[in-house]
């Protein structure tokens, strides 16, 4: 058989299937029996991928034609989302193009249902990066960090560093963004441990630390967020050097500050996010 | 564990990383020490080299950790190569995906020493059970 044409990601309330590969006739009866499956033992609304197809086969269609008639019965939706030009020609050819609900993408079609996760700036999103911070620092650059007083940023607040790290926190519900920033003489301190070798200023070896730092920082609280359920997805930091540089974040969202104290000397940690 | 007369080849985008890893090696006696900057060049690199031992990050610009494995273990001539998977997001479908193109040991960023030597003892187990050495 050739490779899996769907994934099945269920959550509270909603059931998301990714179709992609072959859609051939044996993955067609064993999408419509997992899609029975989940619809008959959860009350699910199910939302379908098609950001990797550009047509559907019409016994695959029959089949999400009579699952969407079946949730109807249940008073359950089945929306579909990223669909792209092509499909949507297709479906137009086919004269089904108002059969389905339709939706841009998976924050539309969970927001018209009601199932758009309101995400806040708490400390259940916070708490995932000061965590990540310490361990980060303390494996990889034999330096103990202990976080200060978080505080909301105000527009007048300006947080100045000489290398900064930054990586956008991209989901399907939010955006977001987490920076790390140091003073030289903290950064420099930071790098020396982590190469173990002293470097008395920043030049273009040592300088994607700030962003290799950011990365780690954000791949450990991606990890613990996800487990909660937030679907953050994978990101690539960006590095900002330039003596007393003041960050600013992309998102409009609000921000938090966290200052912090360590034995290679302080820097700050900047969250923010948007809904 | 690896004869420390292994060619190494170090994938990273990050050239902070790329040091880290190497000193890492340098630290347990390998000498044999190259390095890329992303999977295309790693790539190129495996061409025209003959290395013993990967060890690659995944999330890279341009052709990641996971696309350079893929091409390893599709090649005929290096498929059996030891490659280990360098990144800072261990979750489950990532660990699945990377079993299942066939890495032989996932390393999880930040680490020590320590924990990369006892990666490569263990890859090196699982390489030599492959290949019945």
């Amino acid at each position: 058989m050739s490779k899996t044409a769907f994934i099945v990601e269920k959550n509270e309330g909603y059931t998301v299937v990714r179709l992609e590969g072959e859609l051939d006739f044996t993955h067609c009866k064993i999408f419509e029996e997992a899609i029975d499956g989940i619809s008959n033992n959860a009350n699910a609304h199910v939302l379908i991928n098609c950001e990797s197809v550009g047509t559907i086969p019409k016994d695959w269609l029959r089949g999400i034609l009579r699952i969407n008639l079946n949730l109807k019965k249940d008073g359950k939706v089945l929306k579909l989302f990223h669909v792209n030009p092509a499909l949507m020609n297709y479906f137009k050819k086919e004269g089904i193009d108002t059969t389905f609900k339709i939706a841009k993408d998976l924050r539309d079609a969970l927001t018209d249902l009601g199932l758009a996760p309101k995400r806040t700036l708490d400390t259940e999103f916070i708490n995932p990066f000061l965590t990540a911070t310490i361990h980060v620092l303390k494996v990889q650059a034999e330096t103990d960090a202990k976080p200060g007083p978080i505080s909301v940023k105000k527009a007048s607040d300006q947080h100045s560093g000489d290398v900064s790290g930054i990586i956008g926190i991209i989901s399907e519900t939010f955006n977001g963004s987490v920076v790390i920033s140091f003073p030289e003489a903290t950064f420099l301190k930071v790098i020396s441990k982590m190469l173990g070798e002293e470097y008395t200023k920043i030049d273009k070896d040592i300088i994607d630390g700030a962003g290799e730092l950011t990365n780690m920082i954000f791949g450990q609280a991606k990890i613990v967020l996800n487990e909660k359920g937030y679907g953050i997805k994978t990101a690539i930091p960006s590095v900002v050097s330039g003596k007393n540089h003041i960050m600013s974040a992309m998102t409009k969202g609000p921000k938090v500050v966290v200052p912090f104290e360590s034995s290679a000397g302080n820097f700050f940690v900047e969250i923010c996010l948007s809904n | 564990m690896f004869d420390v007369k292994t060619k190494v080849l170090v994938v990273d985008d990050m050239l902070t990383m790329r040091k880290i890893v190497t000193k890492i090696l340098k630290d347990l006696g390998f000498t044999d020490i190259s390095e890329a900057q992303d999977g295309q060049e790693a790539w190129e690199k495996t061409q025209a080299g003959n290395f013993g031992l990967i060890i690659s990050d995944w999330n890279m610009p341009n052709s990641t950790g996971l696309d350079f494995l893929k091409r390893v273990r599709a090649d005929s001539k290096l498929s059996k190569t030891p490659f280990l998977l360098v990144t800072a997001e261990a979750e489950g479908h990532q660990v699945a995906e990377a079993i299942k193109s066939g890495v032989d040991q996932y390393v999880v960023k930040p680490f020590s020493k320590d924990s990369l030597q006892s990666k490569l003892e263990s890859a090196y187990k699982k390489c030599s059970a492959r290949l019945g050495t």
